[in-house]
């Protein structure tokens, strides 16, 4: 018994666990990667070599300078960044409400918000779409944006309440009677301390809007997002391009993750000081 | 500081929607004329002889000619072309630089899947604005925007283009079931093969000729591979994007059944899917993942493949000394294969008609369709002639395809007609079908009977009557 009590307190097999978790994420990112860097015959290599014997960036430039990739990304880009804003202005200013507030209907309201993610956007299609061709909004970035927008707000919704519930009230009421305004009170304190949890959400708003693919498939058409453009095509592509996408779009994702890694650790729970 | 930083990053912002806001405007020149009349002045100097002394007189004289302007290119303006065909990514790029880069005009190739473009088509029909010129897309997509009267009627277009030696068959079937209706024209075609690689050719049972197998030459061919060499190398595109239904719908049905559906369950399906199942102990059971047969072939997983010649072209093109193209095999009842007819209609709100009839002109042109074969792997659907002109891998492809078509026996099997948007579903049946037979080893004739009703049910509810190579029918196709 107490060896086994050793055995765990030595934390080794915490290491395995973590080592196995890592190699899990690692090893297909670095599959992907080698493949993605060979020349197309050595992609069908069998078995195949955990080094690669060749190197070429055929594929990857070719993926690159295919029609409308550089577009498409500027499209996404701006696209997310568009998402990311009109989710905080509407959403933030609701969460606020739910965290501080008590009025009639705040269960329901709560309930309702999530409502919104019951309707399948395969069904919504088309009607969203003539409706969309009729106000001039087919194929432009602030139509995708809103509708990003539309299947990001419940979830921005409820995160920024959760983070608001945890900016202690007595700041802001403390600063109202050192001569705040209520909006004053909100912007000079709960906010500030509220940004690592709004920014968490903003990112997610933004991974949601950066990844997907049906809505922007449908309401686009010459000017599509990336995945909109990408998911399609390599679908349908052979191997080689399917890795030389597939490291495209894993790389953009593991830089940002890099930099937000500090604000998603506060998402998950790390006390706001 | 803070405060211009917020400020920045709201005209950061402003600027962002307002950009994304912005009209996209289309231009369109057309050149009308083709004649102009300009105004010329002319000098006209004469020497006249007066009282014996030669005079020089100068005479400035105006005068309107009519001029012919060379044949200037005219210019049919933006094209947008939404096609289920030709979408990875580099057969789209051989579309724009090589297949359209000739057309008069400004094309944009816009490649989707199918359930997009029925959206959009859909959608722009009901909204009474149209950003779509031209579809490209297979058959079985036509009846769904046909339904919708979301397609213009190419009746005079045709009439002009039947010197191109489009088969009328194929013409036929792009009215749709209508008299005198033609909803799209045939542009394209592919269909089902077999390939090979020549180590497998080793195997092959005595006396057998590939050029004519038979389903037992298949079996048995697996059987020698799997014996000798230890390892099941015959693949099917059986996995999730693969087409294993049109396998089973337009090749091995009616090999054995003569019919697609309406022997659906029949003593000869029962004896047939005996036949799969056995089949199947000597198939990789990787199939179930297989989509792209030029894949496992290239990688040498399996040696014997059945695919859409598109999908097997990758492997032809690469190495097209060691792979070799096999016309479909025949089974009791003929050699059932099905020919994939790809057609080109013009939406009804198209923004750009006169440039969709060019581009349709266009892309029926002799040269725009041998293109096609060489870049993308469709056949042509005109009467023009290739061989000289393809590289070794696709004459061989084409050489298999004109067997299979040519074979005495040969069985076509239309892609199903008549059930409109529930076209996918007699797909799932085919599959579900499959699934459980052979990979759950449930029952023959139990699944038959249950899978059968709900085919019928399928027809009854659609109306669908039979289809080639199934015997015509009064009202809804009967399955037996």
């Amino acid at each position: 018994m107490s060896s086994k009590r050793t055995w765990f307190s030595s934390r080794s097999l915490l290491y395995v666990v973590a080592l196995l978790i890592a190699l899990y994420i690692l090893v297909p990112i670095y599959l992907i990667t080698i493949s993605a860097f060979s020349p197309r015959n050595a992609v069908f290599d069998y078995p195949k070599p955990f080094f690669p014997k060749a190197f070429s960036v055929e594929t990857l430039s070719f993926f690159l300078n295919s029609f409308g990739v550089l577009e498409s990304v500027q499209m996404s880009i701006i696209v997310a960044i568009l998402t990311l804003v009109l989710s905080l202005l509407i959403g933030a200013p609701a969460g606020y409400t739910l965290a501080r507030y008590v009025f009639v209907g705040k269960d329901s309201y709560r309930l309702a918000i999530l409502s919104t993610r019951a309707f399948p956007i395969v069904i919504l299609a088309i009607p969203l779409a003539v409706t969309f061709i009729r106000w001039d909004l087919d194929d432009t970035a602030i139509g995708v944006a809103l509708l990003h927008t539309a299947m990001a707000l419940p979830t921005t919704i409820l995160v920024t309440s959760s983070v608001f519930v945890s900016v202690s009230k007595e700041l802001e009421e403390a600063a109202m009677v050192l001569g705040c305004s209520r909006f004053g009170a909100f912007r000079r304190v709960a906010l500030p301390l509220a940004l690592p949890g709004l920014a968490a959400s903003a990112i997610f708003t933004f991974v949601l809007s950066w990844n997907e693919v049906f809505a922007a498939a449908i309401l686009t058409l010459q000017n599509p997002t990336l995945p909109a453009r990408l998911v399609v095509q390599l679908n349908q592509s052979p191997l080689p391009f399917k890795f030389a996408g597939g490291f495209f779009i894993l790389v953009p994702a593991i830089v940002f993750m890099l930099f937000v890694r500090r604000y998603l650790f506060t998402l998950w729970g790390v006390k706001l000081k | 500081m803070r405060k211009k930083l917020i400020l920045v990053a709201l005209l950061l912002v402003l600027a962002l929607v307002a950009v994304a806001c912005q009209p996209q405007t289309v231009e369109v020149t057309r050149v009308v004329t083709q004649t102009e009349t300009v105004e010329v002045t002319r000098v006209v100097t004469e020497t006249i002889e007066v009282e014996g002394e030669p005079v020089v007189v100068t005479q400035v004289v105006v005068e309107t000619v009519t001029v012919e302007v060379p044949a200037e290119q005219p210019d049919f303006g933006k094209v947008v072309i939404l096609s289920t065909q030709g979408v990875p990514v580099e057969e789209a790029e051989k579309m724009r630089g090589i297949v359209l880069a000739d057309f008069p005009g400004e094309p944009e190739f816009i490649g989707v899947e199918e359930p997009v473009l029925l959206d959009r088509v859909l959608a722009e029909a009901e909204a009474g604005e149209g950003s779509v010129d031209v579809v490209i897309a297979l058959h079985g997509t036509f009846p769904t925007l046909q339904a919708a009267d979301a397609l213009m009627d190419l009746s005079d277009l045709a009439a002009e283009l039947s010197d191109r030696g489009i088969p009328d068959a194929f013409m036929e079937l792009g009215k749709l079931g209508t008299e005198d209706t033609q909803y799209y024209i045939p542009l394209m075609q592919a269909t089902y093969i077999f390939a090979a690689n020549k180590v497998a050719l080793d195997y092959l049972p005595e006396g057998a000729d590939p050029d004519a197998l038979t389903w037992d030459d298949i079996y048995n061919w697996a059987q020698n591979i799997a014996n000798e060499t230890g390892e099941n190398k015959l693949g099917f595109p059986a996995g999730d994007r693969g087409l294993m239904h049109r396998f089973l719908e337009g090749y091995i049905y009616p090999s054995f059944t003569g019919g697609m559906v309406s022997n659906f369950k029949s003593e000869e399906a029962v004896a047939m899917w005996e036949f799969m199942r056995n089949l199947w102990q000597y198939t990789n059971p990787q199939s179930t993942t297989y989509a792209f047969m030029q894949e496992q072939l290239l990688s040498e997983e399996v040696w014997v493949a059945f695919d859409h010649t598109a999908r097997l072209k990758d492997a032809f093109e690469q190495r097209p000394d060691d792979f070799i193209a096999l016309p479909s095999p025949t089974g009791p009842a003929g050699l059932g294969f099905m020919p994939v007819i790809v057609g080109v209609g013009i939406p009804k709100n198209a923004p750009n008609p006169e440039g969709a009839m060019e581009m349709i002109r266009y892309l029926l042109e002799d040269e725009t369709q041998i293109n096609i074969l060489r870049e993308i792997g469709f056949f042509p659907a005109t009467g023009v002639e290739f061989p000289g002109f393809v590289s070794t891998g696709i004459r061989l492809e084409g050489e298999a395809v004109a067997k299979q078509a040519a074979s005495p026996n040969a069985l076509p099997a239309l892609l199903p007609v008549g059930l409109g948007e529930r076209g996918g579903e007699i797909n799932k049946i085919y599959r579900d079908t499959f699934t459980r037979i052979i990979l759950n080893g449930e029952d023959i004739p139990t699944v038959l009977e249950e899978e059968g009703a709900k085919l019928q049910a399928l027809l009854e509810e659609t109306g669908a009557p039979c289809w080639p190579p199934d015997p015509p029918s009064e009202g809804a196709c009967q399955v037996r």
